[in-house]
């Protein structure tokens, strides 16, 4: 895939192309802040862009609001956001259009290598790749208690894959199991999180987020 | 005197002015202006005679110079009168020392006299000690800060160096977290990278090459991480001391720092750790953006104030409100001390702190 890359921390971002060139892909651009890779995405278009949220000048949300303008101008391109802190508003802003070729992943999930190679790949086959973490998180907030203490391991490896924005093919594949046992296990995790199912799993994220916003 | 002749004469002269809307503007800006222009003499007086300093740019509303002048009158008035009794006794005194030469009353007669004019003395004496001392009460409220507009401004001082204090912590500590975000987590991730690359490195030569880059990292990680905790707080302040901790100051320089330290016996807590804020910000200052080659540290105690001096031989132009001095600022005058910025284009630059040892 062809991908351009917003990081300010130079370490990082040499770090990141060198990674992604020897996976065999194509880095078009790395740029220290937003507006300098909004320049060259006027010029030509990558797959998909990866960027750190905090950014310069003010190192707020210079990545997310570019995140957000280049979903809008160029929804054809992934975007994948990197962000500092868990930050349920930035993910929801992120996720608000459509869950489709988007990735909102904590920065240290790049150190896990295959991880974010996965998400990356996930983003690219048009679909989204949240942070397990941040699901987590957002769960917590809401309920107060965490909702994992009330789900099975089972359980709770599904709702994590289910997170990260997988197929329930992908889960059976993933954890080796049939797919009725995942829809089965999927319902459990719907009653106990008070989700209505829907289907389609860009949906079931928005849902997900939809219900923790609330 | 010149006041109620002033009101008697302006005052009857305006006075029916002042009752029509149309002129009363101008007839009481009229009489303000001479009544101002009395109080300015009043204030001379004081100045010359008295040697009374007031704050030079001291705004009096009309409202105050008008009760001024009201209680002097009174207090000129009385004073008159206290006078004229001072010299009707002295003239007393004159005749009854000419009946004594005379050989005219008797001793006890004398004596009499004596204890009453004695009485009547002093109280006439004590009544100008008092009035002296209104005086100079009346020309203090109007004319400079008195007892309560001084302790007002001490109450402002205060709040505004605490809240000053407050925003500097805040300061401190966005910094703090600049530095892990920036720094350390950074290197962090790129150490997850350097390692998570080379598992999947298809070739040993290369998985090897990225190990050695990521021991290289790790190592590094660990210098930063003691440069960060020590900007937090240098901890040799607390087990060596101030002088040793100065030291480590001018070690991690990279430019020569001449050191001359002269204190003994202990200092407050709070007093080293502000000085050594003052020291480590500005050298840090100084070699990071004012180009200089050498910087010069004094620290002496003088009585009960220390006092701190940063000197640099750089271009200059240290913008005394940037968020480094004015936290500095804030840090020294939590310690009612001052801090003075003095850098010219081109150079010197000069910062000098003040700290009290209370």
């Amino acid at each position: 895939m062809r991908l351009m890359i917003a990081e300010d921390s130079t370490l990082l971002r040499e770090g990141l192309v060198r990674l992604l060139v020897e996976e065999g892909n194509m880095v078009l651009g790395a740029f220290g802040d937003a507006d300098l890779l909004l320049e060259e995405m006027a010029v030509r278009r990558p797959d998909i862009v990866v960027l750190d949220i905090r950014m310069p000048p003010t190192h707020t949300d210079e990545g997310l609001r570019a995140a957000l303008e280049i979903r809008e101008r160029w929804p054809e391109v992934g975007v994948l956001v990197l962000s500092q802190h868990i930050e349920r508003n930035y993910a929801a802003q992120l996720l608000a259009s459509s869950a489709e070729r988007v990735g909102y992943l904590l920065k240290d999930r790049v150190a896990q290598v295959e991880e974010f190679l996965d998400a990356l790949e996930r983003v690219h086959a048009g679909g989204a790749a949240i942070d397990p973490e941040v699901v987590r998180q957002l769960v917590i907030r809401t309920t107060h208690s965490d909702p994992l203490t009330r789900l099975t391991p089972r359980e709770r490896t599904v709702l994590e894959a289910l997170a990260q924005g997988h197929t329930n093919t992908a889960i059976a594949q993933k954890l080796h199991i049939s797919l009725s046992a995942v829809e089965k296990n999927l319902n459990t995790i719907f009653d106990k999180l008070e989700l209505s199912h829907t289907i389609g799993y860009s949906r079931r994220i928005l849902a997900v987020l939809r219900y923790l916003e609330s | 005197m010149f006041g109620l002749l002033y009101f008697l004469v302006v005052g009857t002269a305006l006075g029916p002015l002042l009752l029509w809307p149309f002129t009363r503007t101008r007839a009481r800006g009229g009489l303000m202006a001479g009544a101002r222009r009395l109080t300015t003499l009043e204030r001379t007086r004081r100045s010359v005679f008295f040697g009374d300093r007031f704050p030079g740019h001291y705004e009096v509303s009309d409202q105050k110079i008008l009760r001024y002048l009201a209680v002097r009158i009174l207090t000129g008035l009385v004073c008159g009168v206290v006078i004229a009794l001072l010299i009707f006794g002295l003239v007393l005194v004159g005749l009854l020392v000419r009946g004594i030469l005379q050989g005219g009353p008797r001793w006890h007669n004398v004596l009499g006299q004596m204890v009453l004019g004695g009485v009547l003395l002093f109280l006439d004496l004590q009544g100008l000690y008092s009035l002296a001392r209104l005086d100079a009460r009346i020309a203090h409220e109007c004319f400079g800060p008195s007892e309560r507009e001084l302790l007002r401004r001490r109450i402002d001082e205060l709040a505004t160096s605490r809240f000053a204090v407050v925003q500097a912590v805040d300061a401190e500590r966005r910094r703090i977290e600049r530095d892990l975000h920036d720094g350390i987590q950074q290197r962090l991730v790129a150490l997850g990278m350097l390692l998570g690359r080379a598992r999947r490195g298809r070739d040993p030569e290369q998985a090897d090459a990225l190990l050695g880059q990521a021991h290289q990292e790790s190592q590094d990680i660990l210098a930063e991480l003691r440069e960060v905790t020590w900007r937090v707080y240098p901890s040799a302040l607390d087990s060596l001391g101030l002088q040793e901790a100065l030291g480590g100051v001018s070690e991690r320089c990279d430019i020569p720092v001449r050191m001359e330290f002269d204190v003994r016996g202990p200092l407050p807590q709070s007093v080293e750790t502000a000085a050594y804020f003052v020291v480590s910000e500005s050298v840090t200052n100084a070699s990071k953006h004012s180009r200089a080659t050498a910087v010069s540290v004094r620290v002496e105690l003088h009585g009960r104030v220390l006092a701190v001096q940063v000197q640099d031989n750089g271009n200059g132009g240290a913008n005394p409100s940037g968020s480094g001095l004015s936290g500095l600022r804030s840090r020294v005058a939590a310690l009612d001390g001052v801090l003075h910025v003095d850098s010219p284009a081109g150079g010197p630059t000069t910062i000098t702190a003040e700290l009290p040892c209370a």
